[in-house]
């Protein structure tokens, strides 16, 4: 709320105006290609760079000090960085893909090396050597969000994708405030975007909040991803646990999240499905449990209906586990799978005029552009047929002069576009653009066609909702708290004409017994616009 | 959201027969379900969600029939008799069918088994229409029917019984027949919440889809993460400048920046689903004080008046309202001053309302949020949202009881936005007057002078947050050419925030993305558009565009469109497979892109290009892009 709290809040939730230290930006070097850095305050020297922690990518070189306070979204100018006298006998301007391999480490090291938040003061860094622009070469730098995080992330597992991930959170009812188990962290991705989809602030005084219950089996992966959320500044919204839900259950430290939303991404949720019923199953196929009967706790919310998903890649999975939902109680059971496809938007040039640039496919557009060069050919060879014979091979050449002259000019007029691109005077640009008409990147048609290769399969969702228990007693309170008998009027199937009038009744009552003062002032302001 | 049905909420009932009703469960009515009979809402209200209830028979002494709660195993029973049968499932699935249920398995008879005791299915051959096999009349349907028959369960397994060739049947064709007998017939429902899921796929596959851009589920998500919208931070208000009457425009609060956070520009042509579905994500759309509030007075009443509560509830509230009436004539005070709270324990209880309660705010107190809003601009003077009634919000209305959208939604038109000084609520300076004048007026003109000023004040302020811009992200579904969205818009968003444009056919978006294409991009950097020459960053962000670059091309990185679809599929042992048939028409379509701060002065990429002559014009280029 207030901007001194700012700080402490993840950069995924609020990044703030500009980039700052110690935090997670995106670099976006080119369109798919993201590159996840945590920015660090130069200090001096590090890892052989006088200009601190540095980047380095097929794009140029990109000390952090150049990237710190900027704008978010902000482009990026490459850096003259020594990368040559690091110890590695290479020339400047080569280095750009033997280096790229470099940066996760030298990003992980930076973090151990500067904890300390310094001042993003260059002057405190005497050191540290001031970064020189580059002639060419730039990135842009992007605020962190789940989207970014998910193509960008370092992988361990599967990830759950944007399209899945999107629909998933939307199904499953994930909004400010809800409470969601996830079983199966992995990489994060969907830790990240529900996290996002359940923040309604950070819990302080006792205040429930929304929070992500998560519990991953393996070792190392749950140690990565405990690092992960403290580094990003959601250590309080998610809740790692370290466990087998098949054998371990969802309560965490004995007690019950509390879940409405449930996301499973396990190899066998139906071994997991029956930790998360109202009451203990009947059904449950080992005796481990018996014992602990008398004590056994739900983890989901029991004055809410609990929503699950789970993602199985195989169908027989997904048989099983809605034959487990099916005995636990779960309804409306509903499989689907997830198709997304990106376009990619392209100028289809097609024509014997255009030029030979790369995608232009020099052939004719239509039949008349055909019928026309045939004909410019076969006039040509009858004039050529009736010329009287001088030369032995002379005709070839010939031919392909005037075929040349012909094209020269087009040719020169067009590429002279893009090719004087950078030159330092736009005239002849602007010149040729106007005499040719259309500029070269505003020729042909628009067309969209989708990736060269797209994913047809990612993994089956089953969506599921337990609804609440409902007992003999709940039923008699409710019976007794609304009793019937009183009904006057009957709603729903009538026909449109009726139903219409009879919401409008409906309204004018419920604004009536709202407040008669709603009404005057209803009318005052009619008055008011009548003579205002 | 809300687990227990509340009195008047609106809900969706779900049929047997696959379709969905959805009503506002008003106390003390009957519901029409149809040919499956009526049900008394107060039968309902008060319950939760997700049940299925079926309608028993009436009761002798009865003139309506109870509900019973169908469980879950009874549902599912017909399944679980398939399984064992399959023998592919534990031996609890059979204690767990009813008696009642007829099984397409449950008969050797009903399958075909060849002498290795292999099950051979029917050819379709011996299929015959099935009304000729039927031997009941309609007239004994209908007579079945009107007799209590444990809610229809007796005419399905009639009709079975009665159906000739029903040996004759495959168990597939069994099934079928069965399931259509049961759709018909059976007189149970499932009442759902109204939420942005339910009410979205109500809209589009029952109601008019073309009213809500045919977005489907799968689109609503994309737009949403795409976007970024989330919870935007705690609410932020503006300190009330305690104006006086006879202060003028001067005294109005002005817009700060630094409290402005969480913001998300909406261009929404869906009649309010896209703002709804962005005011869950935010976790304003639904009135969660609201309720607990209502409920907490239903306990007081609902305890002493029970009975009688529903039918004289309409007594009760003028009760409570009277003393305010001819109190505030009495005293002459604008009917906004005076306003003794009906109960004043009752909103006092929650503490959120508290600052709007106690002292009057005056007329330059802005009552939105600074964080966490929703800012719609419309096409129209007014903005259609008429679908966030649904949710209990009627944007046209003047005096609206507590909504969570009162102070996050905010909404202004294009000229507004643009022009505001053509906008004569903008623009016209409010009315002053000394206090001894307004005692002096009639209280209808002074509540015309308060409301002038008030409006007034949440224009500009609406109008001046928006023009300060660094809004968190865009999100549309308009119908409006997208590229003009984004000239105006763009320049309003905070760098790194992220654009979502949802469109049902491509060709728009196409357009758009087109507007960005790496030769487009190339040619403006390298100086190919004279027309930029010499302009500034803050020029450029606000360059009005031409034909060559409608947009400027450096104002978005990562452009691309998607599309998706969820193919849905029937789950039942030995016969899972996608959905025959589901709907059509538009595909839809998602744009995203991140809003980019490019550099002041020329920018030369870097990289390997593959065409050879290209190289060596960037050889030539450098020097003049490093000048």
């Amino acid at each position: 709320m207030a901007p001194s709290t700012r700080t402490t809040i993840s950069p995924f939730l609020d990044p703030g105006p500009r980039t700052i230290p110690n935090s997670l930006a995106i670099l976006q070097l080119s369109r798919d290609n993201l590159q996840p850095v945590y920015l660090q305050t130069p200090t001096g020297k590090h890892d052989g760079y006088a200009e601190g922690a540095v980047v380095n990518t097929r794009y140029g070189s990109f000390p952090h000090s150049t990237m710190l306070g900027v704008p978010w979204g902000s482009q990026i100018r490459a850096s003259k960085v020594d990368t040559g006298s690091r110890g590695r006998k290479r020339k400047r301007g080569t280095d750009d893909d033997a280096c790229r391999d470099a940066t996760p480490a030298a990003a992980a090291s930076e973090k151990d090396n500067d904890d300390s938040a310094a001042p993003v003061n260059e002057d405190s860094a005497a050191a540290v050597k001031e970064a020189v622009a580059d002639s060419s070469g730039f990135i842009h730098i992007l605020p962190p969000t789940p989207e970014l995080w998910t193509s960008s992330l370092p992988h361990r597992t599967q990830v759950v994708y944007t399209p899945d991930y999107s629909y998933i959170l939307h199904r499953i009812r994930a909004r400010p405030g809800s409470v969601l188990i996830e079983a199966g962290a992995g990489s994060g991705s969907f830790t990240h975007a529900s996290l996002r989809a359940v923040y309604n602030g950070y819990p302080s005084d006792g205040q429930p909040k929304g929070k992500v219950f998560s519990f991953e089996f393996h070792e190392q992966r749950y140690h990565k991803m405990k690092q992960e959320l403290l580094d990003h500044g959601v250590g309080d919204l998610v809740q790692l646990t370290h466990r087998d839900v098949y054998n371990g259950g969802f309560l965490v430290d004995g007690k019950s999240p509390e879940a409405e939303a449930i996301f499973l991404d396990l190899p066998a949720p139906w071994e997991a499905l029956r930790h998360l019923s109202r009451r203990q199953p009947q059904t449950a196929n080992d005796s481990t449990t018996e014992g602990k009967q008398t004590e056994w706790v739900s983890p989901l919310n029991p004055k809410k209906s609990a929503y699950i998903c789970t993602f199985s890649p195989c169908i027989e999975q997904v048989t099983r586990t809605v034959s487990a939902m099916r005995r636990l109680g779960w309804v409306d059971i509903d499989m689907v799978e997830i198709a997304n496809r990106k376009l990619h938007t392209s100028r289809e040039r097609v024509g014997l005029n255009l030029n030979f640039d790369r995608g232009v496919n020099n052939s004719a557009r239509d039949v008349e552009e055909a019928l026309t060069r045939l004909a410019e050919i076969e006039t040509r060879f009858r004039e050529h047929a009736a010329k009287p014979k001088t030369g032995g091979g002379g005709d070839d050449d010939e031919d392909m002069d005037s075929g040349d002259d012909e094209e020269a000019p087009r040719r020169s007029g067009k590429t002279g576009g893009t090719r004087n691109g950078g030159a330092p005077a736009p005239e002849p640009l602007a010149s040729s653009s106007s005499s040719s008409g259309t500029p070269p990147w505003m020729e042909g048609r628009l067309i969209t066609r989708g990736e060269p290769e797209i994913k047809t399969h990612t993994s089956y969702l089953v969506f599921a909702v337990l609804p609440q228990e409902w007992t003999d007693a709940d039923e008699a309170a409710a019976a007794a708290k609304y009793p019937v008998g009183g009904e006057q009027v009957v709603i729903g199937a009538l026909d449109k004409a009726t139903r219409k009038k009879e919401r409008r009744e409906q309204l004018q009552k419920l604004k009536l017994e709202g407040s008669r003062k709603a009404r005057r002032k209803e009318r005052d302001a009619k008055m008011g616009e009548a003579s205002g | 959201m809300h687990s227990v049905i509340r009195a008047n909420a609106w809900v969706a009932l779900k049929l047997p027969s696959g379709s969905t009703k959805v009503l506002q469960i008003t106390p003390n009515t009957t519901i029409s379900l149809g040919k499956y009979g009526t049900v008394s809402s107060n039968l309902i209200i008060g319950r939760p969600y997700h049940l299925t209830f079926e309608l028993q028979d009436k009761l002798p002494d009865e003139s309506f029939s109870r509900l019973r709660v169908v469980p879950s195993d009874e549902l599912h029973a017909e399944v679980f008799a398939e399984e064992a049968a399959a023998g592919c499932s534990t031996p609890a699935a059979a204690a767990a069918s009813n008696d009642a249920v007829i099984s397409a398995t449950e008969g050797e008879e009903f399958s075909l088994v060849d002498d290795k005791g292999n099950v051979i299915a029917r050819s379709n051959r011996e299929v015959i229409d099935e009304n000729a096999r039927q031997t009941l009349t309609q007239d004994e349907i209908e007579e079945l029917k009107r007799e209590g028959n444990n809610a229809g369960k007796d005419v399905i397994a009639k009709l079975l019984l009665s159906h000739t060739a029903l040996d004759q049947k495959t168990s597939f064709s069994l099934a079928k027949y069965k399931l259509l007998k049961t759709k018909k017939y059976i007189r149970r429902f499932q009442v759902l919440p109204i939420d942005v899921a339910n009410f979205a796929h109500w809209q589009l596959e029952e109601r008019d889809s073309s009213k809500i851009m045919d977005m489907r589920a799968e689109m609503i998500g994309l737009v949403g993460c795409w976007g970024n919208v989330h919870f935007g931070g705690d609410e932020v208000l503006l300190p009330d400048p305690k104006a006086s009457t006879a202060q003028g425009d001067d005294a109005c609060v002005s817009v700060d920046q630094d409290l402005l956070g969480g913001r998300w520009l909406v261009v929404d042509d869906t009649c309010g689903l896209l703002v709804a579905a962005i005011a869950e994500r935010m976790g304003v759309l639904y009135d969660v004080d609201g309720s607990e509030r209502e409920e907490n007075t239903e306990d007081q009443n609902g305890a002493t008046t029970g009975a009688e509560e529903g039918a004289t509830g309409a007594e009760h509230l003028d009760l409570q309202v009277r003393p305010s009436g001819p109190g505030a004539a009495e005293q002459g005070v604008d009917t906004e001053m005076a306003d003794p709270s009906p109960s004043p324990t009752k909103r006092q209880s929650d503490g959120k309302f508290k600052q709007q309660q106690k002292p009057r705010p005056s007329d330059f107190a802005i009552p939105y949020s600074q964080t966490n809003t929703i800012t719609v601009i419309h096409a129209t003077s007014q903005p259609n949202l008429s679908l966030l009634n649904y949710w209990g919000f009627d944007i046209t209305s003047p005096n609206h009881p507590p909504h969570p959208l009162l102070n996050h939604l905010l909404n202004l038109s294009w000229l507004q936005l643009l022009k505001p000084e053509l906008d004569t609520s903008y623009s016209t300076p409010p009315p002053s007057a000394s206090p001894e004048t307004l005692a002096s007026w009639k209280p209808s003109r002074r509540g015309n002078f308060h409301r002038k000023r008030r409006r007034y004040a949440r224009i500009r302020h609406i109008v001046d947050s928006t023009r300060a811009g660094n809004f968190s992200g865009l999100v549309c579904a308009s119908t409006m050419d997208p590229i003009s969205i984004l000239r105006h818009t763009l320049p309003l968003l905070a760098g790194g925030a992220p654009v979502a444009i949802y469109s049902p056919t491509v060709e728009s978006l196409a357009a758009v993305a087109d507007c960005f294409s790496v030769p487009r991009r190339t040619a403006w950097v390298s100086g190919g558009e004279p027309e930029i020459e010499g302009l500034s960053g803050e020029e450029l962000e606000r360059w009005q565009g031409n034909e060559r670059f409608p947009l400027n091309p450096t104002l978005l990185q990562g452009v691309s469109i998607q599309t998706s679809r969820a193919r849905k599929w029937q789950v039942l042992p030995g016969r899972t497979h996608p959905l025959m048939t589901e709907r059509g028409g538009a595909d839809g379509y998602v744009f995203t892109a991140w809003r980019a701060k490019p550099a002041e002065g020329k920018v030369a990429a870097k990289g390997k290009f593959k065409r050879r002559k290209v190289e060596v014009d960037s050889e030539a280029t450098t020097p003049a892009a490093a000048a």
